[in-house]
């Protein structure tokens, strides 16, 4: 019919998406290729951080940025969102996780949920892409470099003696204030 | 030193990913920028998109074109009031005229149930079905066709199911309707009935498996055990979950409401077109 399916309103993505899916093979089919992509977003929702392929992080990316959009538009208490948060979350401490901690900590975020970072080839490895997957709002150490100069030496010290001469400068003047008086 | 490793640790370490096909990716939405000078806040009904569902574009994105998509867009509102397309859905009856030059008076009219609705832009299409001299009948129209003269909605109601294309394995009465058929009106406001008959299929052979379609509209089928139970085998009940699909099935929300908003200032016409298409079938009724 090639219409646009108009039964369910769903916010946009906002990650980029591959025009079509990625046919990871698998002896179960597509059914079981929903079910690896549920294992990486159980992981990335429980461990908040987590090491995987190129390809399948940026395919369970999308389940997980949309299971998080899901549960901060209908909450916890509209049945079928339930009933996803069910199949993505086999461990249920994790359906817990997502609508008490990353609703609260996504529900007014403009940007997306999830980010990816380049990962190197450990030696000995495959040659395939890695990535590191990651929640924004982890409590881990950021990754990515720190853009700013201000914990240079340089900065630091130029910053001080910055600092010293207007201190100085202010004394100097309320000197020459009180002799005027 | 590398041949010291056993062929098997070798080829598992250094095996070369599987070549791939790079498609660009699909950037997220952004929004349009709304103009402050152009009253572009006006509230929109909350069925628009129900009511004119191909204005939306095709969701796939390898074929999209917002140029395209928009110069289709106007034009469609163009020959929208030059023809008023009455709002419609499948399960409702209606009459369709056409222009035909080996005609006697150069026009063609059919009646029929619409059966079937697809297509976005211009080349929107529904088909009609009806049983005319006991031989079933159906034509595609589509929607913003030039040929077509007058669009009527002869009893606007829905069925239970998406497709009725299982008319086609029905019994003749359920999709035979007299081509002199009167209009029937709904009260100002009233919402659209939805008409849940129960259709009762012939026996097989059937175009169509239609114990795997999950059908809401017909009589139980009578069918013996084991197709029921190869229907079960053929079920994909995890479709449901697969939030991915359903998103690229779909147009996001804040890209459908810019393109509603693009075609407000026109909204005005295109509801006077449709209400002035209900005075004339109310007066046609009358005579």
């Amino acid at each position: 019919m090639n219409q646009a399916e108009i039964r369910k309103l769903i916010p946009a993505l906002r990650v980029a998406m591959t025009p079509k899916k990625r046919r990871f093979s698998n002896p179960r089919g597509p059914e079981g290729r929903l079910f690896k992509m549920r294992t990486t977003v159980n992981e990335l929702i429980k461990n908040e951080r987590m090491e995987v392929n190129y390809n399948r992080a940026d395919e369970a990316r999308g389940y997980a940025e949309r299971l998080i959009s899901e549960a901060i538009r209908y909450g916890d208490c509209h049945r079928p969102t339930m009933e996803l948060a069910d199949f993505w979350l086999p461990e249920k401490q994790n359906v817990h996780k997502l609508f008490k901690v990353l609703v609260p900590r996504f529900k007014d975020s403009e940007i997306s949920y999830t980010r990816v970072h380049k990962a190197p080839h450990v030696y000995p490895s495959t040659l395939f892409d890695k990535v590191v997957l990651e929640l924004r709002g982890n409590p881990f150490p950021p990754l990515e470099k720190l853009t700013t100069k201000r914990n240079w030496i340089h900065n630091i010290l130029l910053e001080e003696a910055h600092r010293e001469y207007l201190e100085k400068k202010y004394k100097q003047e309320g000197e020459e204030e009180e002799e005027v008086q | 030193m590398l041949s010291a490793v056993p062929r098997r640790i070798f080829h598992t370490f250094f095996r070369k990913p599987p070549a791939q096909r790079v498609t660009a990716k699909v950037p997220p939405y952004i929004r349009d920028q709304l103009d402050s000078n152009t009253d572009n806040e006006q509230p929109l009904p909350h069925d628009f998109r129900t009511v004119y569902p191909e204005f939306l574009p095709d969701p796939r994105p390898e074929w999209r074109n917002r140029l395209r998509e928009r110069l289709e867009r106007n034009d469609m509102l163009t020959r929208r009031s030059v023809v008023a397309i009455p709002e419609f859905y499948i399960g409702s009856i209606m009459a369709v005229t056409v222009g035909d030059r080996n005609a006697s008076d150069k026009t063609n009219r059919f009646v029929g149930i619409c059966i079937s609705r697809g297509g976005t832009g211009l080349r929107a299409w529904f088909n009609l079905r009806n049983v005319i001299d006991h031989q079933g009948l159906e034509i595609m129209y589509e929607m913003y066709s030039p040929l077509i003269r007058n669009i009527e909605v002869l009893r606007l109601e829905k069925r239970l199911d998406e497709e009725l294309l299982y008319l086609r394995d029905a019994l003749p009465e359920y999709s035979t309707f007299p081509l002199d058929m009167e209009p029937e009106l709904l009260p100002e406001g009233a919402p659209v009935p939805i008409n849940d008959i129960k259709v009762k299929l012939k026996p097989r052979p059937w175009h169509e498996r239609w114990e795997r379609k999950n059908l809401q509209g017909v009589q139980d089928l009578g069918l013996p055990q084991r197709f029921y139970n190869k229907a079960k085998l053929h079920e994909k009940p995890w479709e449901k979950y697969d939030l991915m699909m359903e998103y690229r099935a779909t147009i996001p929300e804040e890209e459908q409401a810019d393109i509603f908003h693009e075609i407000a200032p026109h909204y005005q016409q295109l509801e006077s077109s449709r209400r002035q298409s209900k005075r004339r079938l109310a007066q046609t009724s009358r005579y």
